[in-house]
């Protein structure tokens, strides 16, 4: 393949003061090295993974106790474990932000505007009022009991109460989990369930798309189905009148959050330092099949990783201003949070991209002063098809946008120079599993047309070739501190060897395709396994299998991501669907079957098409093959073809006319 | 090719229905002048998506200059404006 063009160069002067920079004369100097190429350093990053991790936890001075020796315990990835010996306090050194004064700005609060003709509502929250609230806000829980191992739920929107309820939690030593408004509360429940929380945090109210809803009338069905909750917080605005109306009908303690801080003192708080490995957040990773699992993150492992990729990779720090596009239930939400750690401030918003019009989130970014803007493929998309030009709109502090959720194609690094500016666009990739990216941007590097960067620093990230000549796969093939503590209930360990480690024994088999080149940057090629990433939200299948096959008329059901130019972000989900004997699939039975996944799941999980076959494509062991059936969604003859045991009906997904690549979404 | 206003409201409300309702969108559009954006039948990011399958199913190219609220924020004001494009129904 030819070497793509270089869309942008950094400045080398910005390059030699970068955070990156520094750390490698940091490493230089501490023990002799000399490194002259970026590909120098990331070796050694990773052939002396135990010293990076040290030399790393010594540079960011992060606030600790204990020892920094043993750097791992253990030699391979699944055993692995970073810094047993050490205490640290994810809440404090994020609350912290490297020493930032209490009048710096920790967070620009945005919701979405009341009328399409008022403004956006924005307020600034400073570093020193938001060490106060968290600090009573833990004071306030302590006294309601909740503390280290309790897990608090939230299905909150994307603001700074939800922040400060976090960051309080886990000061605490609980263990923090979130769901995004978006989500149904069947599949809510389906992720709060097995965790048997202590407490919940709902924002009471949240405005999206020009209306505003009452989560916390919704939220009663949650709370009724989680008997071990002892506590509701209502957050946001209009927190005390919801309450008011609702404490009655409640199934235990509804408070809102004024109320519940109400008895606290203003003090800040010297936060205890807690182990390395302290469950800090549970993540959800949608399987292939089954309940989504429920990912223990540490909080080590979580405030390194996050430091690193923010620092390093980003060279994010006092003085910026990150934004991502995100609710609080995508892996993004904590990201932007440690984001906080760097001394950066960091802008929430709560409300639609597209209200009052398309131009919302530039004219967002441009009022708040983002200098660091990340979105998905899909919003680009949507940009670009609404004829926003955003460096028209007052956007030029933004200094660099980062892109995740989906492949990233060519056409938009070049969207993205002619509409945003010359500022890098950073493909990122990685995910919820690992709290963090395999793949990055490096403020000393050019950017590729196409390509993320780099990969990551310390992590051996690897190209597996597979032997049938599919794409490779990527694969991790050291130990990194983000790395899972386990799988909630997981208790001999089998679901997470078999989710991580059972496809390529000894590596982090990641799902993903990659291909890694020989300058050293990398280009994701969508997924290796059944998960869906569609419209910058990763679906597990079988939460819409799951669905689709409670209906009467299905029997069976499969789906199955498929590249599509057209679609949000470049590809869409197909629900291949075999019906009962004498069933027919007309408009309305499709409509049934959407209905039924738009109100058991989000609108996100619906499909964009649903067709009809007889029989699903299985192997010759009797297991679905989704490979199978997107590789003949994309027109090709699946790489293991031989292995199906139907393969005619492979032929007769090729030939599906509405799933057919030009039929449109 | 959906040549009536008629013909042209049906192409819309399927696609309100493949899209986003999934049945319901004739119900939802109580009268011709009702904002969609105001009571929920779409949002901005769906009129997006409307108008890129207007353009694909009617061959034609919609001016985003012009996809005002004034143009596009109802039944009436859709089938209105891609009258304008399309010429009158032919017999």
């Amino acid at each position: 393949m030819n070497t793509p063009s270089i869309v942008w160069q950094p400045d080398p002067a910005r390059a030699a003061a970068s955070q990156l920079a520094r750390f490698q004369q940091f490493v230089e100097a501490r023990h002799g090295l000399r490194f002259s190429t970026w590909a120098e350093f990331h070796r050694d990053s990773v052939v002396s993974f135990r010293r990076f991790w040290s030399d790393f936890l010594e540079w960011s001075a992060v606030r600790r106790a204990g020892s920094a020796e043993p750097v791992c315990e253990g030699d391979t990835i699944e055993r692995a474990r970073f810094f047993p010996a050490l205490r640290l306090s994810y809440t404090g050194t994020v609350l912290d932000g490297g020493g930032q004064p209490d009048a710096a700005v920790a967070v620009v609060e945005c919701h979405e505007a009341e009328t399409p003709t008022a403004a956006l509502q924005v307020r600034e929250v400073t570093r020193g009022e938001l060490r106060r609230d968290v600090a009573r806000i833990a004071q306030a829980l302590e006294a309601q009991g909740v503390g280290p191992g309790d897990r608090v739920v939230a299905l909150a929107a994307h603001d700074a109460d939800t922040i400060a309820v976090a960051l309080a939690a886990t000061g605490l030593g609980a263990t923090w989990s979130s769901c995004g408004p978006e989500l149904a509360n069947e599949a809510v429940l389906a992720r709060f369930g097995p965790l048997e929380p202590a407490a919940f945090v709902v924002t009471g109210q949240y405005r999206s798309g020009g209306v505003r809803h009452d989560l916390l009338a919704r939220a009663r069905e949650v709370a009724a189905a989680l008997p071990t909750l002892r506590l509701t917080v209502v957050t946001g605005a209009a927190a005390d009148a919801a309450v008011t109306r609702d404490a009655a009908q409640w199934p235990h303690h509804l408070v809102a959050l004024p109320q519940l801080m109400a008895g606290t003192e203003a003090v800040t708080r010297d936060w205890t330092l807690l182990p390395f490995n302290q469950p800090l957040f549970l993540l959800f990773s949608s399987g292939t099949t089954g309940a989504p699992k429920a990912i223990v993150h540490g909080a080590g492992g979580t405030l390194l990783e996050h430091l690193k990729e923010h620092r390093l990779h980003g060279d994010l720090g006092p003085g910026d201003r990150l934004y991502y596009q995100t609710t609080c239930g995508w892996m993004m939400w904590h990201w932007t949070l440690s984001g906080l750690a760097t001394g950066a401030a960091i802008v929430t918003y709560d409300g639609s991209v597209a209200t009052p019009d398309a131009s919302a989130l530039w004219r967002l970014a441009a009022r708040t002063g983002v200098t660091v803007l990340g979105a998905s493929p899909a919003f680009w998309q949507y940009t670009r098809d609404s004829a926003v030009s955003p460096r028209t709109l007052g956007t030029a502090q933004l200094r660099a946008l980062a892109s995740t959720g989906s492949m990233l194609d060519d056409h938009w690094y070049d969207w993205a120079r002619q509409e945003v500016g010359e500022i890098p666009l950073m493909s990122i990739s990685g995910g919820t599993d690992i709290i963090g990216c395999f793949v990055l941007g490096n403020p000393t590097l050019p950017v590729y047309r196409g390509e993320s960067q780099c990969v990551s620093l310390a992590l051996d990230v690897r190209a597996l070739a597979d032997p049938a000549g599919g794409p490779d796969e990527l694969v991790c093939g050291t130990p990194f501190p983000s790395r899972p503590l386990a799988l909630l209930h997981d208790h001999d360990g089998s679901r997470f060897h078999e989710a991580y480690f059972a496809a390529h024994p000894g590596l982090w088999t990641h799902g993903d395709f990659i291909e890694l080149t020989a300058r050293g940057t990398a280009r994701i090629l969508g997924r290796a396994d059944a998960v869906l990433k569609v419209k910058g939200v990763r679906i597990g299948p079988a939460e819409i299998t799951g669905i689709a096959r409670r209906l009467p008329e299905v029997r069976d059901a499969m789906a199955v991501e498929q590249r599509h130019a057209d679609s949000p972000g470049g590809s869409r989900i197909v629900l291949l669907v075999v019906l009962q004997d004498g069933v027919a699939l007309d408009r309305a039975l499709v409509h049934r079957i959407k209905r039924a996944i738009r109100d058991g799941a989000s609108a996100d999980h619906v499909p964009a098409v649903v067709a009809a076959i007889p029989e699903l494509p299985t192997t010759l062991n009797g297991k679905l093959s989704e490979r199978a059936a997107r590789e003949a969604l994309a027109g090709q003859v699946p790489v293991n073809r031989a292995a199906i045991r139907n393969p005619e009906v492979l032929d007769l997904i090729r030939a599906l006319p509405e799933a057919s690549r030009d039929h449109p979404a | 090719m959906p040549n009536s206003d008629a013909e042209l409201r049906r192409l819309i409300i399927d696609w309100l229905d493949d899209q986003y309702h999934f049945g319901d969108a004739e119900q939802l559009i109580r009268d011709d002048e009702q904002s969609f954006l105001e009571t929920g039948v779409l949002t901005s990011l769906g009129f997006v998506q409307l108008v890129l399958f207007l353009e694909q199913r009617l061959a034609i190219t919609l001016d985003r200059a012009a996809l005002t609220r004034e143009n596009f924020d109802g039944m009436g004001r859709v089938v209105r404006h891609l009258r304008a494009h399309l010429g009158p129904a032919s017999a």
